[in-house]
C-alpha cells in the first residue's frame, strides 16, 4: 500500500467514524488496497486553530522512521519507540486527545499504511486472508493504533521523563491489558507498575495479566489516592509545552524527547504503591507460575526478559 | 453502602455531597447552573466559553454519630473528579466544619475534560493496619457536564434534519426511501437523522396542526425513540468487553447508561450484573435470543412510551370522527 504524499504545509483534521466505518472494506483491511484518500479529505472537518502541532507531515515521517527502524518479526517493538515521539510530536490537552476522530483521521487518511504494518495478523486456518481489526483504525484509546500509543505515554510518563513509558510500552500486556484500568489515572499506580516491571518482579504477559487482576480487584475496597497522594499535574507546563509545539524541532530519533515539565510524581508515593502492588501480586494466582520462567509469552515479537532498566535509551541533553 | 459485601465494617448511615457553588476563573456563577434535584452541575456559558477552570464548593454530611462511635481510624472524607474519555482523575479532601458538615471545594480543569465528568465523594477510614479502605460513598454521584447549559441529567438523543439525497451526506443516500434513521456509532450520544427529503414528515413533525395531527405526531415521535432505543441496546449489547473468566464488564458513557435503564425492564427478575450476563450470553451463545428479542422491544417501547402515545392518537382520532359525525 503506497502512500500518497503528504504535503508539508498538510494539517491533521477530523474524521467521523460512520464515515470512517464505511470505508473499512475487507480490502482495506487486508491491505490490499489504501482507504479512499479524497473521500475521506471531502468528509474530514478542520481541527480549528491551525498551528505547526498539527502537521500531518511530522507524523509521517517519524512513522515512515519507525517503520524502516523495525524489521518484520519486530514489529511490536516499534511501539516503545514510537509513542514517546508520537506523543512529543503531537502536542495536545487530554481534552483534545479525547477526540475519537482525530485518531480516526490519522489511521485513515495520513498513516493507514502504518496501521496495517503493525497490525495485520497471520492469515486465518480457513484460508482466509488476514485483515487488520477495525478496532485500530476506529476503536478506544486503549485499542486505537495510534491513540494507543499516544495515552501510553501521557499515562506512563514521569511529568517530562518519557522514560517509564517506554518500559510500559516494551509490554504487549501492559498496552493491552493495564492501560484499560480507571486505577492508571493515578499516576503514582502507573508508575508502580512500571517499576515492578523495571524490577523484574513482573516479567511475563501472564504476570502482568495477574498482577492486573489483582490491583483492580483491591482498588474496589481500597482508595489509592489516600494511601499514596499524588500533586496534581500543572497544567501551565502542559500549555507553556503545547506553544513551544511552534518553534520546537522534530522530536529526536536517538535520543528521549522530553515530555511536557507538568510536575514529577511524589517519589513516596511511588514507593508506597510498589510496596502495595508488589505485595497483592505475591498473593495473586498467576497461571503457571510453578513452572516459570515459561516461554508463555505472547508471540507479539517482544521479548519480556529484558533487563528493562539497563535498556533505557539515553535521554536528550538539556 | 449497598452495593457489595466488603470484609469490613462499613458506614450504614447515609453520605451526601452537595455542590454549594462554582466560580469560572474566579467569577462567581449563577446558583441556576447547579441543580441539586438532578445533581448536575451545568458549565456551558455562550457568554464565557473561554474559561480555564471551574471551582465547585463543596459540603458533604456524614452519618457523624456513627463514624465517632464506629471502628474507624484516620477518617477522611475525598472527592474525587474522574472522566473516562480523558482519563481524567483529580482528588481532592474536604475538612470538618464547624457545624458538623465537611467542607472543600475541587477545581475542574478545561484542558483535562470533554463532555461530562463524574463528581463522586468517598469516606476511607484505617481498617485494623489496613489504611484507605472506602467505608462510605455517595451512592449517586454527581455530573459535571461541560457541553450542557441547563443543568439536566437525562441526556437528550442527537436530531440532525437533513436530506437523505444532500449530496453532502453520500452515505444516506442509499437510506433517502427512510423517514428517519438512527445511528449508534461514533459521536459522544447517538443521533437520529430525521429525513428532510421525505415528504410532509417536517411538517407533520413540525408544531401546530389539529388535534389528530399532533396526536399522530406523539405517536410518530414514540415510534422513533422505540426504535433509538432499540437500536442503542443492541450497540451497547454487542460491543462488550469480557474479562479473563468471561464476565461482561460495563461498557462506560451513554451505551452503559442505556443498559443500566433498560436491563431492568428485560429481565427484571436479575439485579443488574446478572441481568447484563444474561443479555451477553443469550446473544453470544444464541440461547434465548430470539425470547430477548421481544422483552427489549417491551422494554425500548416502555422508555419511549408508545403504548401511551399510541392511545392517545387512537382516542383523539375517535374523537374526531365522533364529532364529524
Amino acid at each position: 500500500m503506497n502512500r500518497h504524499t503528504v504535503d508539508r504545509s498538510d494539517l491533521l483534521a477530523l474524521l467521523p467514524e460512520t464515515v470512517a466505518l464505511k470505508y473499512l472494506t475487507r480490502s482495506v483491511l487486508s491491505g490490499q488496497e489504501a482507504p479512499p484518500r479524497i473521500a475521506l479529505l471531502r468528509a474530514a472537518s478542520p481541527m480549528g486553530e491551525p498551528s505547526a502541532r498539527w502537521s500531518a507531515y511530522a507524523l509521517c515521517e517519524l512513522v515512515d522512521e519507525a517503520m524502516s527502524r523495525f524489521p518484520e518479526g519486530s514489529r511490536a517493538a516499534a511501539d516503545a519507540w514510537l509513542a514517546p515521539r508520537l506523543h512529543a510530536t503531537l502536542r495536545m490537552t487530554r481534552a483534545e486527545a479525547s477526540d475519537p476522530e482525530l485518531w480516526i483521521y490519522v489511521a485513515m487518511v495520513v498513516a493507514p499504511d502504518y496501521v496495517v504494518w503493525r497490525h495485520l495478523g497471520g492469515a486465518g486456518s480457513s484460508g482466509e486472508p488476514a485483515m487488520v481489526a477495525t478496532g485500530r483504525f476506529t476503536g478506544p484509546h486503549y485499542t486505537q493504533a495510534f491513540a494507543r500509543l499516544w495515552w501510553a505515554a501521557e499515562l506512563f510518563r514521569d511529568g517530562d521523563d518519557y522514560r517509564p513509558a517506554v518500559t510500559a510500552c516494551r509490554n504487549q500486556d501492559v498496552l493491552n491489558t493495564v492501560m484499560r484500568l480507571d486505577l492508571i489515572d493515578h499516576r503514582p499506580s502507573a508508575r508502580a507498575v512500571v517499576r515492578l516491571l523495571d524490577q523484574g518482579t513482573i516479567r511475563t504477559g501472564r504476570e502482568v495479566n495477574a498482577l492486573a487482576k489483582a490491583i483492580n480487584t483491591a482498588g474496589t475496597t481500597l482508595l489509592y489516592d489516600v494511601l499514596a497522594p499524588d500533586e496534581l499535574p500543572e497544567q501551565e507546563g502542559v500549555r507553556e509545552w503545547i506553544r513551544d509545539a511552534e518553534t520546537a524541532p522534530p522530536a529526536p530519533w536517538k535520543a528521549l524527547p522530553d515530555g511536557p515539565k507538568d510536575g514529577r510524581i511524589p517519589e513516596a508515593s511511588v514507593d508506597t504503591m510498589t510496596g502495595c502492588f508488589a505485595g497483592l501480586f505475591e498473593k495473586a494466582p498467576v497461571r503457571g507460575r510453578a513452572d516459570s520462567p515459561s516461554p508463555g509469552v505472547p508471540a507479539q515479537g517482544v521479548s519480556l526478559h529484558k533487563a528493562y532498566a539497563e535498556s533505557s535509551e539515553p535521554r536528550s541533553a538539556r | 453502602m449497598t452495593t457489595s459485601v466488603r470484609p469490613y465494617p462499613t458506614l450504614a448511615g447515609s453520605v451526601e455531597l452537595e455542590v454549594v457553588g462554582a466560580a469560572l476563573d474566579g467569577r462567581p456563577q449563577l446558583l441556576d447552573m447547579i441543580s441539586r434535584q438532578e445533581r448536575v452541575v451545568a458549565l456551558h456559558l455562550n457568554e464565557r466559553s473561554d474559561w480555564r477552570e471551574a471551582r465547585l464548593e463543596l459540603r458533604a454530611r456524614l452519618p457523624q454519630r456513627e463514624l465517632s462511635t464506629g471502628p474507624w481510624q484516620k477518617v477522611e472524607c475525598v472527592a474525587v473528579l474522574t472522566e473516562g474519555v480523558t482519563n481524567s482523575r483529580t482528588l481532592r479532601p474536604l475538612r470538618r466544619a464547624s457545624d458538623g458538615s465537611w467542607a472543600g471545594s475541587i477545581t475542574v480543569e478545561r484542558d483535562l475534560h470533554r463532555v461530562r465528568a463524574d463528581l463522586d465523594l468517598f469516606v476511607t477510614a484505617t481498617i485494623g493496619d489496613v489504611p484507605g479502605r472506602i467505608v462510605g460513598t455517595d451512592e449517586n454521584p454527581w455530573i459535571v457536564d461541560l457541553t450542557a447549559r441547563t443543568p439536566l441529567r437525562q441526556r437528550t438523543l442527537e436530531i440532525n434534519e437533513v436530506d437523505f439525497g444532500d449530496a453532502d451526506v453520500p452515505w444516506l443516500s442509499r437510506f433517502k426511501e427512510l423517514p428517519w434513521l438512527v445511528e449508534t456509532s461514533g459521536g459522544d450520544v447517538p443521533t437520529v437523522h430525521l429525513n428532510l427529503g421525505f415528504e410532509g414528515l417536517k411538517e407533520l413533525l413540525g408544531s401546530g396542526g389539529s388535534v389528530s395531527e399532533k396526536a399522530l405526531r406523539g405517536s410518530i415521535a414514540a415510534q422513533i425513540a422505540a426504535e433509538a432505543w432499540t437500536a442503542m441496546f443492541h450497540s451497547a449489547i454487542s460491543e462488550l468487553e469480557l474479562d479473563d473468566d468471561g464476565t461482561p464488564q460495563w461498557p462506560g458513557g451513554w451505551r452503559e447508561s442505556v443498559l443500566r435503564i433498560m436491563l431492568p425492564d428485560v429481565h427484571p427478575e436479575l439485579p443488574p450484573a446478572d441481568a447484563l450476563f444474561e443479555a451477553h450470553s443469550s446473544r453470544a451463545n444464541g440461547g434465548g435470543w430470539h425470547e430477548l428479542q421481544s422483552r427489549i422491544q417491551y422494554a425500548a417501547s416502555r422508555r419511549a412510551k408508545v403504548s401511551r402515545s399510541l392511545s392517545t392518537a387512537i382516542r383523539s382520532l375517535d374523537r374526531s370522527k365522533e364529532a364529524r359525525a
